[in-house]
């Protein structure tokens, strides 16, 4: 394909930078095709950075949806292979409480071994050793293979990957209208929000992978997609207090899981209904905030006393079938839209519903039902060829390749990097010297994302590096981070209202626990930024 | 359950609000660069433990275990504690010979006093000293500290003890291996003092080694067994002595404070009433209860050095003002700084360079002073300061000794 | 063991409230558990940048009448505050630290981001601004190579923005290169130790020189004279050209010089200073405290007339906050934070939190309740005063230093 010269002329554009869309860029790039992605914000700024991380065994849906949990465990084995660099293997496990009914227990795991999923009934005095984090209450326990999964670095892999196979991506650039012809759409106008620049882009497919905000997407396209916005919000825990993935082994409910993920673990979710436009900020309240900390408390008894890094709450795109307006009828499962045969809009694909675990297979039949419509034939490879970062040896050969650098900040860098640490310089100690102390991020992995990921401001940086997502959130590295950042756009004005920026969106997750050693971690933060310094609104 | 009371995770590193304070006040960050500093060490290398053990850093060996960081932190984040404990965890494989020859303080000590004038002479002389700098990595340039000929425990019983029974209270003594196998007359002093505060002393049945040697050199599991045997000893003497005192800040702090932190073994029963000489003659005094009468003639410059443990501790005070009543006495306080001796760490080749830039802060000040002798609570400061500065160096107790009327 | 005052918590206000009485001579304990806020200090003391309401001051007695009277400055009064105010700068150098700065009028700093910030007396490292203007045409702005906590492009778009025309420029100092192999501790405290050996302040200064051409005046980071303050001093000397220090993140030079120059000089009079210890277990005689325990004190407890609560706000561990409740920590005293944790916080970093302002209820002489009942002799000052937001006015060193005199005077005219 990429037949035409033309550089604003594509075989499929994307719009949304999620991981659905990121996996279909680079499923579609693989391909051969000539792609563009756009994005309003950064990558993984909604649903896809707003979740547990967890690597689902397909356990949870073992019992309700057996299809789900099938696809899950079907991917989780091929994210293993291609994403090692993304996903911890850590295991799972389903207790059972006292108040909890120990005979589900059995209808549980038959579920799970008859979708493939390996579950495996212990002695609740093993799966204690396995996790001692565990409520010692427990009555029963099955093993499942859940693991975490790293979605920042999910996305940038399958980013960088698309780009490696040809893709653009356009970060900051948001879709304003269709351009269309008659009832076929053509292309996009869109507005690139740091140029100022207003553009316009043709492809003879457009497929929306917009999570939530697909629903808006599709009523620019002049359609509708039933779409239910469930707000789920989380809580990070400072530390890791366990190390293997705890769900509550009941019918799903709220905050019954869990997560290990980096340095930190995650307890979710809440769930509840939102109105469209309240998803572009959610907050986090304090009933939510309560309700997760004592369902948590639950699973792992040492919730109680553990210091809370922040809370956060993602929005699922959640689809209900085109016959049931009501919202009753909602699938988790995948939804694949043409709108051609759905609504008579011709060059025009929806890729929306399912979740996290599943975004490859998604992506897969998105960029089959692209490949269709351009009439390709090209089978896709994206189960078994492993993203950029993931393409090598483990975290402890990886290290003694960056060995210029201390040996924390080793291990820190080729976890979250993965072979591609060997990009990241780290020649001399200015560039070894750290940024973010917390999260072991240097000077070197800082100029390394603004080069080569498309970062602009600070929290794009943390997405890609983790800077400012340890226990100070940011109070001693924002200021060295936005320094850096300053230097590489030679301008310091907009590096300084960067921080500030920065500042409000850690506070924004902090306040909803701002007690304890939180509270005197951000008074320390706002003595240093507002009267040290004296930053302003 | 109440929640979120209060946030106190295993020892309690997330109370850490990476003010930096503790690495302003680490004697090793300003000398070793290849040490991480205590917050990246302590709290920060902690979380990323917790993530993998991979996390843990070699460096780590380079913490004196002064507990400074601790003094200064204003969160009361353990930040030693952290340190050691993590030494213990994921520091792997066999001590040096070397390491267990340093640390092994009372083996050692039971060997070399039987044949002390031959160990005495020996370590002094030029090429046993290359010997063991070249074959055991102990520093050529450190003076061995001198083993006595005869322990104080072989003197006591044969000297003192029966007189001490003459009391009608007492206490027992945790004379450490310092008192019994190097200077034996500190213990001796403690015993003229106690005896003249109206006290008889007790030793306990078979003392082991504080540990404090055997945790900085990874020798946990001794380390466990003879705290356990000295807890079971302290609990036996306590119900008929008021109290267990101890001379050696090291060893006190040890037994009172890295027992249940480090080794997980519960001092609980004995912590109360296991403390310092130091501060159970002070509170003995200032309550009234007893009394000491100082010789006229006893003329003194004192310099009092506070060692890293004591300061920890927070008991400083209780030397200081000691020495203060002596009547003949000009005191002075040395500057809050860690000598660089640091137990065992000195001695190591290695750490030899390091350990004299800590100290020498500390040594500048004692020779611009020029006091008649420096104070000091703790043995190894005393081999430290002594061979750096060339002042001698006294333990309070040997000072009020040497000032109270026969 | 007996004192006359037993004071808890040894930063700015603990101190100052202790070299008070300590030179009148009484004898003093201050129990200190870990360092205090001092090690992170701007180099200047702010005393009322802007009101409560918002309205920018510049003459500071002219503000003192508008302020609510649960605030501490109307506590102590318009005409004993003035007289504060004029005596700071004495008291401080008679204990070895001397200010800069007109004591009744507002000058202007920099800060590290390059803004320019209200603020009234600086330690004599610093001077403050008489106007937000630069007294510069052309200036100089110079790093250490390397170090992440000052930035010299944030100073310098700051003051291009008024018209001044600056240069930036980085030292490389061999020195540095053993400091560097330490990815963490690049640090403000640890090149000023290195800076602290003359060879090496007199190969920078030497650097600096060859770097100036025409420029009025040289920008500097902190980071010289963690023991003695008069650096400045030596680099304008030799420069021939005004220098001017600018805070770095923390930890901060001239903040812990300062704060040890103080400790020291309280111990020097007489006074004992436990560092690392934790005031606990306080036993109540009537209406009076009898006597406090501390951690490491054990059964031997500390004895006074008076006691000084200075023990700083949430970040000094003075209070406590829980989901659902905000608590004094020592004594369990009473405070004006509200209880329901939607009131602590605004949603925007910037905006006024509520949560600064809290601390002890006291009487007019600072004097704090325990259960709605007045205790008699103990006393709060600093920041765990309540009735102010000292971060939105900018006037934490402010009350911490003028609450210490009023509440020193208020013992010693109470014992006389």
């Amino acid at each position: 394909m990429s037949q035409n010269g033309n550089n604003n002329e594509f075989d499929v554009i994307i719009i949304g930078g999620g991981i659905t869309g990121a996996g279909t860029a680079r499923d579609c790039a693989m391909r051969g095709l000539k792609v563009l992605l756009i994005e309003r914000h950064d990558i993984a700024t909604g649903a896809t950075g707003r979740n547990h991380g967890l690597l689902h065994s397909g356990a949870r849906y073992a019992v309700t949806d057996q299809e789900s949990a099938r696809e899950c465990i079907k991917e989780n084995m091929i994210l293993r292979k291609i994403a090692r660099h993304c996903v911890e293997e850590t295991d799972g496990l389903f207790i059972t409480l006292p108040d909890d009914d120990l005979d589900y227990q059995k209808k549980f795991a038959d579920a799970c071994n008859s979708a493939g999923i390996k579950a495996e009934i212990i002695d609740p005095k093993e799966a204690l050793r396995m996790e001692p984090s565990a409520n010692p209450a427990i009555i029963g326990a099955v093993k499942v293979p859940d693991g975490s999964v790293d979605p920042f670095r999910l996305t940038s892999a399958n980013i960088t990957d698309a780009k490696l196979h040809g893709a653009k991506v356009m970060v900051y650039t948001e879709l304003v209208s269709f351009i269309k012809d008659g009832d076929t759409i053509k292309g996009v106008k869109v507005h690139n929000h740091i140029t100022g620049e207003d553009l316009d882009f043709y492809a003879p497919v457009t497929v929306n992978a917009g999570g939530i905000w697909g629903h808006g997407i599709a009523e620019k396209a002049g359609t509708t997609i039933n779409m239910f916005p469930a707000k789920g919000a989380l809580l990070i825990f400072g530390h890791r207090v366990n190390n293997v993935v705890l769900n509550r082994c009941r019918k799903p409910a709220n905050a019954d899981i869990l997560v290990p993920g980096d340095t930190v673990c995650v307890i979710g979710t809440t769930s509840s209904r939102v109105p469209f436009d309240e998803v572009d900020d959610m907050r986090v309240t304090p009933d939510e905030v309560d309700l997760l900390l004592s369902e948590g408390a639950l699973l792992a008894p040492a919730l109680a006393t553990t210091r809370i890094l922040r809370a956060y709450a993602g929005v699922r795109p959640l689809v209900s079938a085109d016959n049931d307006p009501s919202g009753r009828n909602i699938s988790r499962g995948i939804v694949l839209l043409d709108h051609e045969t759905r609504d008579g809009i011709k060059g025009f694909i929806s890729i929306t519903g399912g979740k996290l675990m599943t975004y490859r297979l998604m992506a897969e039949w998105a960029a089959d039902a692209v490949c269709k419509k351009l009439g390709v034939e090209k089978e896709c490879h994206t189960m078994d060829t492993p993203l950029p970062g993931s393409r090598s040896e483990g975290i402890e050969e990886i290290s003694r390749k960056i060995w210029t650098n201390p040996t924390t900040t080793q291990k820190a860098t080729a976890g979250r990097h993965g072979d591609l640490s060997s990009r990241i310089p780290s020649v001399n100690e200015f560039d070894t010297s750290l940024v973010c102390e917390c999260e072991e991020v240097s000077t070197g992995e800082v100029k390394y994302a603004i080069d080569e990921l498309d970062v602009h401001n600070l929290v794009d940086l943390r997405r890609r590096t983790r800077v400012g997502m340890g226990t100070c959130q940011g109070e001693l590295c924002a200021c060295r981070a936005a320094g850096l950042l300053a230097q590489a756009r030679h301008c310091a004005e907009s590096g300084k209202k960067d921080l500030g920026r920065f500042l409000n969106e850690r506070w924004k997750g902090i306040y909803p626990v701002g007690w304890g050693d939180a509270l005197r971690e951000n008074e320390y933060s706002q003595w240093v930024y507002s009267g040290v310094c004296g930053l302003e609104k | 359950m109440k929640m979120q009371e209060y946030n106190i995770s295993e020892n309690n590193f997330e109370q850490c609000i990476k003010c930096t304070v503790c690495t302003v006040y680490c004697p090793v960050v300003p000398v070793n660069p290849d040490y991480p500093g205590p917050k990246q060490a302590g709290p920060d290398g902690e979380r990323l433990r917790l993530k993998k053990g991979i996390f843990f850093d070699q460096t780590l060996k380079y913490c004196l275990n002064c507990k400074r960081c601790e003094v200064a932190c204003p969160s009361g984040v353990k930040i030693g504690d952290i340190i050691q404990a993590a030494k213990i965890k994921y520091g792997h494989g066999k001590p040096k010979l070397r390491d267990f020859m340093l640390a092994s303080t009372d083996l050692m000590g039971s060997v070399a006093t039987k044949v002390a004038p031959i160990v005495n002479t020996s370590l002094k002389i030029k090429p046993v000293k290359q010997l063991m700098d070249g074959i055991l990595k102990i520093d050529h340039r450190r003076n061995f500290p001198e083993y006595s000929s005869r322990t104080f425990e072989s003197w006591f019983r044969k000297n003192a003890a029966a007189a001490q029974e003459k009391f009608d209270r007492h206490v027992a003594y945790f004379h450490g291996c310092y008192a019994n196998y190097n200077y034996p007359q500190l213990g001796k002093d403690f015993v003229k003092v106690m005896n003249a505060l109206g006290y008889g002393v007790r030793l306990l049945d078979g003392e082991k080694c504080c540990g404090v040697a055997l945790i900085s050199n990874g020798m946990i599991d001794q380390a466990t067994k003879n705290a356990k045997k000295n807890i079971r000893l302290m609990t036996e003497a306590l119900s008929s002595c008021e109290a267990v005192l101890g001379t050696s800040s090291s060893c006190s702090f040890t037994i009172r404070d890295e027992y249940p932190h480090l080794l997980g073994v519960d001092n609980s029963a004995v912590r109360d009433r296991m403390e310092l000489a130091v501060r159970f003659i002070y509170r003995l005094i200032e309550s009234g209860k007893a009394k000491l009468e100082f010789r006229p003639d006893f003329k003194a410059r004192i310099a009092y050095h506070v060692p890293c443990h004591m300061e920890k501790l927070g008991w400083g005070m209780f030397s200081a003002r000691l020495v203060q009543m002596i009547p003949g006495v000009e005191f002075t306080m040395l500057d809050s700084n860690c000598c660089g001796i640091a137990g065992t760490y000195g001695f190591k080749k290695e750490n030899y360079e390091v350990s004299q830039a800590i100290g020498k802060p500390l040594f500048d000040q004692i020779r611009t002073l020029d006091p008649d002798y420096v104070a000091c609570d703790c043995e190894t400061c005393k081999w430290q300061i002594e061979m750096s500065t060339g002042y001698k160096v006294m333990n309070p107790i040997s000072i009020l000794a040497a000032a109270i009327k026969e | 063991m007996k004192f006359d005052t037993t004071i808890i918590g040894g930063g700015l206000s603990g101190l100052v409230c202790g070299l008070r009485l300590q030179k009148a001579g009484r004898n003093c304990v201050i129990v200190s558990a870990g360092q205090n806020a001092m090690h992170f200090s701007s180099g200047y003391f702010d005393f009322l940048d802007r009101t409560p309401d918002g309205k920018a001051v510049s003459v500071l007695a002219d503000a003192i009448e508008s302020l609510p009277d649960c605030h501490p400055y109307s506590k102590i009064g318009k005409v004993k505050l003035t007289g504060y105010m004029e005596e700071v700068q004495p008291f401080f150098s008679g204990c070895g630290v001397r200010l800069n700065g007109n004591p009744l009028r507002n000058g202007y700093r920099i800060t590290p981001t390059g803004n320019f910030k209200r603020t009234w007396l600086s330690l004599e490292d610093f001077v403050p601004f008489e106007s937000e203007d630069c007294p510069w045409k052309k200036v100089l702005i110079v790093n250490i190579e390397g170090f992440l906590d000052f930035n010299t492009a944030f100073i310098a778009g700051s003051l291009e923005d008024k018209g001044v025309c600056c240069k930036t420029s980085v030292l490389r100092l061999e020195e540095m290169e053993r400091l560097r192999r330490n990815p963490s501790e690049m640090r403000a405290t640890n090149i000023a130790r290195v800076l602290d050996r003359k060879e090496v302040s007199d190969k920078a200064i030497r650097q600096i020189k060859d770097m100036l051409k025409d420029e009025d005046a040289v920008i500097l980071p902190a980071v010289f004279g963690l023991k003695n303050s008069t650096e400045k001093d030596t680099i304008e000397k030799a420069l021939e050209r005004k220098v001017s220090f600018v805070a770095t993140m923390p930890p901060s030079v001239p903040g812990i010089r300062s704060q040890m120059r103080l400790k020291s000089e309280f111990e020097a009079a007489g006074g004992v200073f436990l560092q690392g210890d934790t005031a606990c277990g306080p036993e109540m005689a009537g209406t009076r405290i009898a006597s406090i325990g501390t951690v490491n004190f054990g059964d031997i407890r500390l004895e006074s007339d008076s006691f000084v609560l200075a023990s700083g706000s949430f970040f000094s561990k003075g209070l406590t906050a829980t989901p659902d409740s905000i608590s004094e920590n020592v004594f369990g005293l009473d405070t004006d934070a509200s209880d329901s944790r939607k009131d602590w916080y605004d949603t925007d970093f910037f905006n006024r939190q509520n949560y600064i302002s809290y601390g002890v209820r006291t009487d007019d002489r600072f004097r704090c309740f325990k259960d709605g009942r007045l205790i008699e002799n103990l006393y709060a000052v600093g920041s765990i005063l309540g009735g102010s937001n000292p971060l939105y006015e900018g006037s934490g060193a402010g009350i911490a230093i003028t609450s210490a005199l009023y509440v020193a005077d208020n013992i010693l005219s109470a014992e006389a």
